[in-house]
């Protein structure tokens, strides 16, 4: 069997700050592999595991934290890893990230599944997995809390707003796994070594005959929202009777009870 | 020429908002659904309502429905809800039908033959203008259009059930009282509730304001307390009142709730950054607080 993995290093937004005119300070923010990605991984090698697959992970930018992901992906135990080279790998559509992943999947397949995080850490779209699926005709499953995949089939739960979906479906597929699907292991300092000496092999876009549109005017500005920001202490009995009974006033008026 | 939009909904109260969408950009709409029940609930808010008769969730499936409709009309934008489903669609549509796609939107605004969507990134911290060519998906951010009011005559249409992609077997979500993202008011607890028992407060706080309870996603994933949560992974509510007890308000979970019309915080932490996102908040033990609160309301009921 074979499988690919795509990941996506992400920023950690609860650190993200801004500057005094509301710039996102992304190059102060720390950036690792997203926790849905891991888990992700963390399937595949669960089944190469158990039965015999190769592992290929593939990420599309060239930068640092694109380099440290795949080493990381190694270092868990994935087989190969690769950069799809591209320069403003932040800036890149959804829609080129996905068509830059199923051309590689395309050129370095067939592939029976290709697994990738249900959301990204930062952007959190959840739209990549599913555009592979169209772009390739395989089969989906989307937002997968727990997989089982077998020699021809896979079986899955997914949690969805409306409530729980048990899957069960024909390869080839693409599947979406969330956080909540594993532990992703922690590889150990010899794993860590070994793949210091692993190659990471990189493939230029023009292989994968991509015409890559970079977004126009992208400006991220900090998002506030009008907000009273009243705050009242309770820092004892007397004071909590006090706040409760404020708020409570507060909230009438504004007609919300 | 008139801008063709094409809408996906599995109820009234998203159709209504997309509808509003629509109409802001002065766009002709249709409206595809899954299935027959749920598109006559939609009469009258959009002239041509396209329906067929899925079941359980397919995603292939009910893409392929949705894509006989969109070779019918060429629509210039598709626009899904920002749900859990609406995303996936969203994803499956764009892929091969659009030049570009934008999930997270909470406005859109036509410019020349393109359109300008404002969208969240980074849980909502930030914000960011896309021009998106045409065609476009987009994905709607619960809560940013008001639902359209119905003025038109509808006329419906079948689409042909298209094959099962896989099987599947859903179990309904189980409703414990009021539906969050159907609620006027919603209680939240978060991690600052240590056990399933304290829960009991924030389901009478929620009884007492006619409001649903919901909790963080720790609560639900890692506890198990509950089957569904308020945030980016899971249900956005936009309602009147939301009141988040022991929620730090990390902009995952913010996400869910950031269009709710008055934002309370309870919280013994100064810091939280729930403070800076609330129009009222109380710092201070919860254990005390609450109490006092349900306390007081309990005391006006009875008056
Ligand atoms: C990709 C991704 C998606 C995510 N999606 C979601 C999502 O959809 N929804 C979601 O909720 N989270 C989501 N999260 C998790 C999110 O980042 C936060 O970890 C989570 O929301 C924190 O939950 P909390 O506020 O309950 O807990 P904590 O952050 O631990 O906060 C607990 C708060 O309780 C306060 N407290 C403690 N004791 C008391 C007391 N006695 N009285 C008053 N206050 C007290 C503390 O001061 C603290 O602020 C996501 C994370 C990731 C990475």
């Amino acid at each position: 069997m074979k499988i690919l993995v795509a990941l996506k290093p992400t920023y950690d937004i609860n650190q993200l700050k801004f500057d005094s005119e509301g710039v996102p300070l992304l190059e102060t923010c720390p950036i690792t592999l997203g926790e849905a990605d891991k888990c992700a991984l963390e399937e595949a090698l669960r089944i190469k595991e158990s039965n015999k697959a190769i592992v290929i992970a593939v990420t599309v930018g060239e930068s640092q934290s694109h380099i440290k992901g795949i080493r990381d992906a190694l270092a868990m135990g994935a087989d190969e890893g690769y950069l799809i080279k591209m320069k403003n790998a932040w800036n890149i559509s959804s829609i080129a990230v996905a068509k830059a992943i199923a051309s590689f999947a395309q050129l370095t397949g067939p592939y029976d599944v290709i697994f990738t995080g249900a959301g990204a850490g930062d952007t959190h779209s959840s739209i990549i997995g599913p555009m592979i699926s169209a772009l390739l005709d395989f089969r989906l499953i989307a937002g997968a809390d727990q997989v089982e995949v077998s020699e021809n089939m896979v079986k899955a739960t997914c949690k969805m707003e409306d409530g729980t979906y048990y899957y069960e479906s024909d390869l080839p597929v693409v599947i979406t796994v969330t956080s909540e699907a594993n532990e992703p292991r922690i590889p150990t300092l010899k794993a860590i070594i070994r793949s210091k000496s692993m190659p990471i092999k990189e493939v230029d876009p023009s292989v994968l005959s991509l015409s890559v549109e970079e977004f126009k005017d992208l400006k991220v500005l900090k998002h506030s929202i009008e907000r009273k920001r009243i705050i009242l202490e309770a820092s004892d009995q007397k004071s909590a009777e006090e706040s409760v009974e404020k708020i409570i006033t507060f909230l009438k008026s504004e007609g919300v009870i | 020429m008139r801008t063709k939009l094409l809408a996906y909904s599995e109820d009234r109260s998203w159709a209504a908002q997309i509808k509003s969408l629509s109409d802001s950009i002065k766009a002709e709409a249709s409206i595809f659904l899954p299935k027959k029940e749920i598109a006559e609930k939609v009469s009258g808010l959009y002239e041509e309502i396209y329906y067929s008769d899925l079941e359980n969730f397919d995603p292939l499936a009910y893409i392929s429905a949705f894509f006989e409709v969109a070779k019918l009309l060429s629509p210039e934008v598709a626009v899904f809800p920002c749900t859990g489903k609406g995303r996936i669609l969203a994803g499956l549509f764009s892929a091969k039908n659009s030049k570009s796609v934008a999930t997270d939107v909470y406005n859109v605004q036509s410019k020349e033959n393109n359109l300008i969507a404002k969208r969240l990134v980074y849980g909502g911290k930030a914000e960011v203008d896309l021009e998106l060519k045409i065609p476009a998906t987009i994905c709607l951010l619960h809560g940013s259009y008001v639902e359209a009011k119905a003025n038109v005559e509808s006329r419906f249409n079948k689409v042909i059930k298209p094959n099962a992609s896989c099987r599947v077997i859903f179990t309904p979500k189980k409703v414990e009282g009021m539906e969050p993202d159907k609620a006027e008011v919603v209680v939240v607890a978060g991690r600052g509730v240590k056990t399933k028992n304290d829960l009991r407060m924030i389901m009478e706080l929620a009884e007492l304001l006619k409001g649903a309870w919901s909790v963080t996603r720790p609560l639900a994933v890692d506890e198990g307390w509950a089957e569904s949560w308020i945030g980016i992974s899971g249900l956005m509510v936009s309602p009147k009142l939301y009141i988040g007890i022991g929620v730090s308000g990390q902009p995952h979970h913010m996400m869910g709730a950031r269009s709710s019309k008055i934002v309370v915080a309870i919280n013994k932490d100064r810091n939280a950054p729930i403070f800076d996102e609330c129009d009222y908040g109380i710092v201070g033990d919860l254990y005390v607080v609450l109490p006092e609160m349900i306390k007081k309301l309990k005391n006006m009921k009875q008056k």
